[in-house]
C-alpha cells in the first residue's frame, strides 16, 4: 500500500510539470495548427536563464520565474513574428515547412547554448534542494511540491486569461476558426505571435521548476519535446483541459509503469498510450473533456 | 563591384588551395571517434582535451619518426548510427592509416565492426561491453579493461571487510549496463550473495522514486549502480530523500567517479564507493604529472576516461613508430607487438578467457570521503583509509 500511495504521489508531482510543458505547446498547436518541435529547447533555454541567475546573482530559482517567463515570451514571440509567420506568405513544396523550420530552431538553440555553456551538466543547488516533507511514511519532496502548486496556479492564470478577457477570447476564436476570426476584426497574425510567446513563457515556468529537482545540459530539450507531443496528442489538439488532464495521465502512468513493470520501460508506457491514444481515441481527451 | 568581390574571393580561396599542400608537412593521420556533442559530451570533452594534450607532447618530441601526427577527430553524437558513418568516412574519404576513441559501449562496437570490415585497426580506449573484444575481430585491439571486470577490485572488499549478504543491482538499459549488470550479479552468486533484485531503467529519467521505493522494500546490504553521471546523482539524491539505507551504496565506474557527480548530488556523494579503472596516485610513471598538467592547462579535475585517452594517444604512437609502412596491416602487426607502460598502467594486448587484443589491468575502489574521490583499496596503494560501516543519518544530515 505504502507503496502505491508513494508511487502516486511520485506521478501526480511530476504530472504537474508535464502538464506545463503540454499546455504550451497544446495552445501553439490549436491557433497555428503546427507541432512546435522546438518546444523542448525553448524550456531548455528558461532553464540556463534560471541557471545563470542563480550562479552568478544568486536569485533563488522561483523569483528567477519572474525573468524567466518573460524572456522567453520575447523570445517565443520574436521568432513568431520573424521566422514562422513569414513562412506562411512562401510557397512551398510542403505544407509543414514551419514544423521543419521549428525543428531548425531547435537545433540552432541547442548549438547556441552549447557553444556558450560547452556540454557541462548544470545544477543549481538551493537550500532546499535536499529537503523532503513526510506524511507519515510517505516523502513529498519539496521542490516538486512548490513546483505543482505554481503549475496549477499558472494553469489557472491562463484559463481566466482565455475565458474571461478580450484578448483571450481572440485566441479561442482564432483557434477555433481563423477565417471568421478575421472577418470579425480579430487581428489573427498578432494572434499568433502571442500565442507562441505564451506557449513559450508557460514552457520556461516548467523549465525553470524543474530545475531545483533536475539538472541541466543543452541537449536536455529533446526529451521534453517528445513528452510534450505525447501529452498534446493524449489530451487533443489544442485542449487546455485536455493539456493538464493528459499530463498528469502521463505523470501517473510513468510512476505505475515504473513501479509495477519496470523502471526501463517507463518511457516505452507513455509512448504505448499514445499509440492507444491514436487508435482508440483519435481526437485525444478532447473528445471526452469537450473543451 | 559585387561581381567583382565575389571574383577576388573565389580567387583567393583557389589560390590558398593551390599553396596550402606546398607548405604542408608529411602528416601520419589517425581518426578519432568521440562524443563531442550529446548527451554523453561531457566524456568526450575530457577524453578529446586529453588527446590533444598527449599529441602535443608526442608531436613536440619529434611526432612519428620526423612526420607530424594529425588525430582527426569526428563527433559520434552518442549515437551508434552516426559513429558508424564517421568510421565510414575516416576510413574512405581521409585514409587514416588506424581508429581511436570510441567511448559509448553501443557506439564502440558499430566502429569496430566497420574497422573489422575494412581491415582497418581500431585502438578503443573506453567502450567497455565484453562482447566487443569478444568477437576474435583481429583488428580490434582494447586498452581498458571490459566492465565484466570493473568490479575486480570490489569483489575482495566485499570478501574481506563487508561481507554482505544481499544485493540490489540498478543499471541503465544499455549495452553497458546490462552487460555489466550480468557479470554482477554472476559475482553476487560466485559470491554467496543473494541479488534481491535487478532492474534497469531508461537514461535520463527525472523521477527514480518508484524504482527506489522498491530498493527499500528489499532493504539490501548492498546497492550497485551502473549509471551514467546525472542518473548517478539523481539516483543518490533521491535515495537520500527516501532514506533508502543499505550498508553501502557502490557505483560501477562511469558516472560515479567524475568531479561533477560530487557537484551534481552534493552531500547526497559522501561515502559512496565506485569501482574505478585508475587514479592519480597509482604508481604509475607519469599518472599525478598528468593529472596536474589537465588541471593546469583546462583548469578542472580528470579522471579516469581522461587517462584512458591520454595513454592511448602515446600507444597509437609508440605501434606508428614501431611499424614497418603505414599500411593496416603492418600497424596491426605493430600494436600486437605493443609493449609499454603508460599513465593508465602496462599495455600489452593479449589473448584470454573469452577476449583477444585485450589489454589486462587491475580495477579499484575508490570512495567519496567529505566531497573529495579517493583511493581506498587495495589496501597497498590506498591514498586514505576506508570509511565503513557508514553512519547514514550523519551523512545526510
Amino acid at each position: 500500500m505504502e507503496v502505491l500511495i508513494q508511487t502516486l504521489v511520485a506521478g501526480i508531482l511530476m504530472g504537474g510539470i508535464y502538464a506545463l510543458v503540454g499546455l504550451g505547446m497544446t495552445l501553439i498547436m490549436g491557433v497555428m495548427k503546427i507541432v512546435n518541435l522546438a518546444h523542448g529547447q525553448l524550456m531548455m533555454i528558461a532553464m540556463y536563464i534560471t541557471f545563470v541567475l542563480f550562479d552568478h546573482f544568486h536569485i533563488d530559482p522561483y523569483f528567477s520565474l519572474l525573468v524567466s517567463m518573460p524572456a522567453l515570451f520575447l523570445l517565443g514571440a520574436f521568432i513568431q513574428k520573424y521566422l514562422l509567420n513569414p513562412l506562411l506568405k512562401v510557397d512551398s513544396i510542403l505544407p509543414e515547412n514551419q514544423v521543419l523550420m521549428t525543428v531548425g530552431i531547435g537545433m540552432i538553440l541547442t548549438e547556441i547554448v552549447r557553444f556558450i555553456f560547452q556540454s557541462d551538466y548544470k545544477s543549481v543547488k538551493t537550500s532546499y534542494s535536499f529537503s523532503t516533507m513526510y506524511l507519515g511514511t510517505i516523502s513529498f519532496n519539496t521542490s516538486m511540491v512548490v513546483a505543482f502548486c505554481i503549475a496549477v496556479l499558472l494553469t489557472g492564470g491562463l484559463f481566466f486569461f482565455l475565458a474571461k478577457t478580450d484578448v483571450g477570447k481572440s485566441v479561442r476564436a482564432t483557434a477555433q476558426n481563423k477565417d471568421a476570426a478575421l472577418l470579425m476584426g480579430v487581428n489573427a497574425e498578432w494572434i499568433t505571435i502571442l500565442t507562441y510567446g505564451l506557449g513559450a513563457a508557460l514552457v520556461a515556468a516548467a523549465g525553470t521548476l524543474l530545475l531545483p529537482i533536475y539538472y541541466l545540459f543543452p541537449d536536455v530539450g529533446g526529451r521534453f519535446t517528445l513528452k510534450a507531443f505525447v501529452i498534446t496528442i493524449l489530451g487533443g489538439m489544442g485542449s487546455t483541459v485536455g493539456a493538464i488532464v493528459g499530463g498528469v495521465f502521463l505523470g501517473i502512468a510513468e510512476s505505475l509503469g515504473a513501479t509495477y513493470i519496470s523502471m526501463a520501460l517507463s518511457d516505452a508506457v507513455g509512448l504505448v498510450i499514445f499509440l492507444l491514444v491514436l487508435i482508440f481515441l483519435p481526437g485525444g481527451l478532447k473528445k471526452l473533456t469537450k473543451i | 563591384m559585387k561581381r567583382m568581390v565575389s571574383a577576388i574571393v573565389t580567387l583567393s580561396f583557389a589560390l590558398a588551395f593551390l599553396v596550402l599542400p606546398a607548405f604542408a608537412q608529411e602528416t601520419v593521420k589517425v581518426g578519432i571517434i568521440l562524443p563531442v556533442t550529446g548527451e554523453k559530451a561531457k566524456f568526450g570533452e575530457i577524453e578529446k582535451k586529453s588527446f590533444e594534450m598527449a599529441l602535443e607532447e608526442i608531436n613536440a618530441a619529434g611526432g612519428i619518426n620526423g612526420k607530424k601526427l594529425e588525430f582527426l577527430l569526428e563527433d559520434d553524437t552518442g549515437r551508434p548510427d552516426v559513429a558508424r558513418s564517421a568510421a565510414e568516412k575516416l576510413i574512405t574519404k581521409d585514409k587514416v592509416v588506424m581508429l581511436g576513441g570510441g567511448y559509448g559501449s553501443s557506439e564502440t562496437f558499430a566502429i569496430a565492426g566497420v574497422a573489422q570490415q575494412s581491415r582497418i585497426p581500431f585502438l578503443v580506449n573506453t567502450g567497455s561491453d565484453d562482447k566487443i573484444t569478444e568477437k576474435k575481430w583481429e583488428y580490434i585491439f582494447r586498452l581498458n579493461p571490459p566492465v565484466s571486470e570493473y568490479p575486480k577490485g570490489l569483489e575482495s572488499f566485499l570478501t574481506e571487510v563487508v561481507k554482505p549478504k544481499t544485493a540490489v543491482i540498478l543499471y541503465e538499459n544499455t549495452n553497458f549496463g546490462s552487460s555489466g549488470s550480468k557479470e554482477f550479479k554472476a559475482t553476487c552468486e560466485r559470491l554467496g550473495i543473494k541479488v534481491l533484485m535487478m532492474e534497469g531503467y531508461e537514461h535520463g529519467g527525472v523521477d527514480f522514486k518508484p524504482l527506489l521505493i522498491k530498493v527499500k522494500q528489499a532493504n539490501p546490504d548492498l546497492v550497485y549502480m551502473i549509471s551514467y553521471l546525472m542518473d548517478a546523482s539523481l539516483l543518490m539524491r533521491q535515495s537520500l530523500e527516501l532514506r533508502v539505507t543499505p550498508k553501502l551504496f557502490v557505483g560501477g565506474a562511469a558516472g560515479f567517479t567524475l568531479p561533477e557527480f560530487q557537484k551534481n548530488a552534493g552531500k547526497a556523494s559522501d561515502m559512496v564507493y565506485s569501482a574505478t579503472l585508475w587514479y592519480q596516485t597509482l604508481p604509475y610513471p607519469g599518472a599525478k604529472k598528468y593529472f596536474d598538467d589537465f588541471k593546469k592547462k583546462f583548469g578542472v579535475d580528470t579522471e579516469y576516461h581522461g587517462a584512458e585517452a591520454y595513454a592511448a594517444a602515446f600507444v597509437i604512437a609508440d605501434a606508428l613508430k614501431r611499424t614497418k609502412s603505414m599500411g593496416p596491416e603492418d600497424v596491426r602487426q605493430a600494436l600486437a607487438a605493443t609493449d609499454m607502460m603508460t599513465v593508465f598502467g602496462p599495455v600489452k594486448f593479449i589473448a584470454y578467457d573469452t577476449m583477444t587484443n585485450q589489454n589486462k589491468l587491475p580495477t579499484y575502489l575508490v570512495q567519496w570521503i567529505d566531497g573529495k574521490l579517493e583511493l581506498v583499496w587495495p589496501k597497498d596503494v590506498a591514498s586514505k583509509p576506508y570509511v565503513y560501516p557508514i553512519d547514514w543519518e550523519k551523512v545526510w544530515k
